[in-house]
């Protein structure tokens, strides 16, 4: 928190909500339904950079920091998919890679988990999208504290850098699993249970203490910071998502914070919070007297709320996309809002239906099943929503839209495994089985990754000023499509089978005969799914060369990231004036209207004959 | 609390689509709460604190077994000085901002001094009795009950080292203003009071936590059920 920021700013404390029914204060030449009050607040004074280390590198502009976020989210996520081929290779073809031992199977596994749920999706989706999109669609200069925000990207990088220093330290990075449970975690036999569990914890703290900066910012930005006439429900769904998981994250990542520094202070001073009596090799331990179980509490009060710290930005951003490329708005989104609201309010009651085999009490598994399964009414009531924005809209099938329709159909089907998963009786059987792989995937894995392309597809002329070219788009969307469902579809039906997950290889059990073709047809697709995506890389990289201009609002959409005076915008974002908001961001298709989509900066008077239908 | 929660959620009421609605809409000023973005943070701040205090308690409600020794702790020692000097730093707090709003500004700065003063010898006050602690053959893996006792005094003494660097920040600031400029930084100074407030309520609750919920408690709860 600057201390000076109030001289700085000159932001003033006043009514927030007083609502002014004119009078006073009118501008004599506004016609009354044009009306919008004052500027009573000071402009806020950034901090420009003068030379290429403070305009890109060590940069305050919330923009370039959200490309920072999303360029180092993308590379740590690379490294995400690298690691999961070398798991597939040995999983399809067990012994192909010849320098791969059990060992570093099971650290691979782990770093995957890790990197795309925490330092990819988490990341990209908040960081990335946060940063660019939330001052922009809000219609503010910047975030409120733009010098904490540069502090916040420079953490996540340490933090990176710490998580992928692991592999370059004596024993190699933890391959406890990724959700690290305890004891084996810090116990020898585990690899990496020396420097590499360490150097996670240290980074999964790093990234949380920079997070909690960056989520300040995003917080009091949307709250405190918006302009004129743009009220919390007339914000876009995207800024609703994003705000809903930034208040998920920093309730939910003190959790991860004490498992971790708990956990370290077992592994280096020898406590023992997750540590019971341990008999090895007939000897007791110096540990005794702590509760793994209380650690599985830990990770999970955050572990489940992390699954909608990703979903709900995607929710909202799909939505935006839907709206905008079907042309029309938004079919119910009140109910949009409090789904996302509800959604993020019943995560944290949740938890421990990742728990149901840790020996609870049957009672604690019938709460948990219940609460979970509430969870579907709003996802569902969002699902329903989207189609019902799409039925009888003027639909433009692009790849934005593409991405949206894959996101919708590969959503309800991870959902639907969710609701299998949810009831105890159910999950007992397929717990630890390839079924829950194939559901997370398809659910948290592949669905929002969906979001992240199609959104990519729609900014991507925002923040370069050119289109990506859609022929690639297709192929890329197509590829990843079909390829996803190859790998995950036959993932379920090897779940159902009975196949473990997390084993190295499968030898001489009898799962082998009905796995083994499927698991090298899986990792086929897995090899072309991968490579697709060097698609969107190479046609990132041929845009910005050589890319079709974009030119002002190229998709014709209402909100504000897309009226501001220069493309890509500058820092300051507006110009000499802030924007007045008039409407909300989904008026498309408005009887009486000229054109088919109304900007929320349009004033009244000059849509005078259009009348909004009711949704 | 019911304003609060009026506009948290009343507003998801509104129908933005609505030119009865889009009226009353386009005369926002944009803010959702009538305060500072410091005021915002520090509010912010407080609870997410809250959360990671309440996972610690929880944490040391759930490790705590009746087989450990805790006597040292229960005796009488430093830590009820600490305590009445984190008393005495929110009692400052409490005058400086009463005389803020009475725009008397002829005791702040000699008042935030006290303050930080005061917060300082906490911190040492704290220090000393890990070393008491750790002299006693009390060490950070004794038990759970002195593991948790360290994290927490640890973590508590990382939040006040946090208020102490704004707190560094803000009277700096203060001390070089003339005396009838010091209203200028009111936001600043009442953000920085309400966290102290703050602190002083969490170590409250360890506090009374590690002198309620002992092995002594528990032993007498097991009595009460055999």
């Amino acid at each position: 928190m600057s201390d000076d920021y109030e001289n700085k700013t000159g932001y003033q404390a006043q009514s927030s909500e007083t609502i002014s029914s004119g009078g006073s204060g009118r501008s004599g030449t506004a016609s009354d339904i044009d009306y919008v009050r004052p500027a009573e607040n000071a402009e806020q004074d950034l901090y420009h950079g003068h030379s290429f280390i403070t305009k890109w590198v060590f940069c305050q502009d919330a923009k370039v920091i959200g490309v920072q976020y999303f360029l180092l989210a993308t590379f740590t996520g690379v490294i995400g998919l690298i690691l999961s081929w070398l798991m597939r290779l040995q999983l399809g073809f067990p012994g192909a890679a010849g320098f791969m031992t059990a060992e570093h199977y099971y650290q691979f596994v782990t770093m995957h988990g890790m990197i795309m749920v925490v330092y990819f999706l988490t990341a990209l989706f908040l960081g990335g999208f946060g940063n660019y999109l939330i001052p922009l669609m809000v219609g503010a200069r910047d975030m409120v504290f733009p010098y904490l925000n540069m502090v916040s990207f420079w953490m996540f990088f340490i933090a990176v850098g710490v998580l992928l220093a692991s592999f370059f330290v004596p024993g190699g990075p933890t391959g406890a699993g990724w959700t690290l449970y305890p004891p084996q975690t810090i116990l020898e036999g585990t690899p990496g249970s020396g420097w590499g569990i360490l150097l996670m914890c240290i980074s999964l703290i790093l990234f949380v203490a920079g997070f909690t900066m960056g989520g300040l910012n995003y917080l009091i930005t949307i709250l405190q910071a918006r302009t004129r006439g743009m009220t919390l429900m007339r914000m876009p769904l995207t800024v609703w998502g994003i705000f809903t998981a930034t208040v998920l994250a920093m309730l939910a990542f003190p959790a991860l914070l004490v498992g971790a520094l708990m956990m370290t202070l077992d592994k280096v001073l020898a406590t023992s919070f997750f540590m019971p009596t341990i008999l090895k090799a007939g000897e007791v331990l110096e540990y005794g007297g702590g509760s793994p179980i209380l650690f599985q509490h830990l990770f999970w009060f955050f572990g489940h709320p992390e699954v909608y710290i990703v979903a709900l930005p995607a929710f909202g951003i799909v939505s935006d996309l839907i709206s905008v490329h079907s042309r029309k708005n938004i079919f119910g989104y009140r109910m949009m809002v409090w789904a996302i609201v509800v959604i993020g309010a019943l995560s944290f009651f949740v938890w421990a239906h990742h728990m149901y085999v840790s020996g609870m009490n049957p009672w604690f598994g019938f709460f948990f099943a219940t609460t979970t399964l509430i969870i579907a009414i709003p996802t569902a009531m969002k699902v329903y929503n989207w189609i019902l924005t799409l039925w009888r809209g003027n639909i433009r099938l692009n790849v934005v839209m593409l991405w949206c329709l894959g996101f919708i159909v590969t959503f309800v089907n991870g959902g639907i495994t969710g609701i299998f998963l949810g009831n105890v009786t159910v999950d007992v059987p397929l717990s630890d089985t390839y079924f829950v792989v194939a559901h997370f995937h398809m659910v948290m894995g592949i669905a929002p990754l969906m979001v992240i392309m199609g959104a990519v597809y729609h900014w991507f002329p925002l923040v370069s000023g050119r289109f990506l070219n859609e022929t690639l788009g297709k192929w890329h969307f197509w590829i990843t499509f079909l390829g996803a469902y190859s790998i995950y579809f036959p993932m379920h039906y090897l779940g159902f089978i009975g196949v473990p997950r997390r084993y190295f290889e499968m030898y001489d059990s009898p799962y082998v005969t009905s796995a083994v073709g499927m698991n090298e047809f899986i990792s086929m697709a897995a090899f072309i799914v991968g490579a697709a995506q060097f698609i969107l890389i190479y046609n990132i990289i041929k845009t910005l060369k050589t890319g079709k201009p974009a030119g002002h609002n190229p998709w014709q959409a209402n909100s504000l990231e897309w009226l501001t005076p220069s493309v890509p915008p500058e820092h300051g974002n507006w110009g000499e004036k802030l924007p007045v908001v008039h409407r909300w961001p989904y008026d498309f298709s408005v009887p009486g209207a000229k054109e088919d989509f109304i900007t929320q900066t349009t004033p009244p008077s000059e849509v005078i004959e259009t009348e909004v239908e009711k949704t | 609390m019911s304003n609060l929660l009026n506009k948290l959620f009343g507003t998801l009421l509104d129908k933005p689509w609505d030119k009865e609605q889009a009226t009353i809409d386009n005369a926002h000023e944009g803010k959702t709460f009538d305060l500072s973005v410091q005021k915002s943070a520090v509010l912010i701040i407080f609870g997410i604190a809250t959360v990671l205090f309440s996972l610690v308690f929880t944490s040391y409600l759930y490790t705590l077994s009746p087989s450990q020794d805790t006597n040292y702790l229960l005796r009488p020692n430093l830590l009820w000085i600490n305590t009445l000097i984190l008393f005495f730093v929110t009692y400052f707090f409490n005058k400086v901002t009463k005389d803020l709003e009475k725009k008397d500004t002829s005791k702040i700065k000699k008042n935030l001094l006290i303050i930080g003063g005061l917060t300082y010898l906490f911190l040492f006050g704290q220090i000393i009795f890990w070393f008491q602690l750790l002299k006693s053959g009390n060490y950070v893996s004794t038990n759970s009950y002195f593991a948790n006792f360290y994290v927490f005094t640890a973590l508590h003494g990382l939040h006040l080292l946090g208020g102490l660097f704004f707190w560094g920040k803000v009277s700096s600031k203060v001390l070089k203003l003339e005396q009838n400029k010091i209203l200028e930084q009111e936001k600043n100074i009442s953000a920085l009071s309400i966290y102290w407030t703050f602190l002083l309520i969490v170590w409250l609750m360890f506090f009374l936590m590690i002198y309620i919920f002992n092995d002594s408690f528990i032993a007498w709860c097991k009595s009460l059920i055999s």
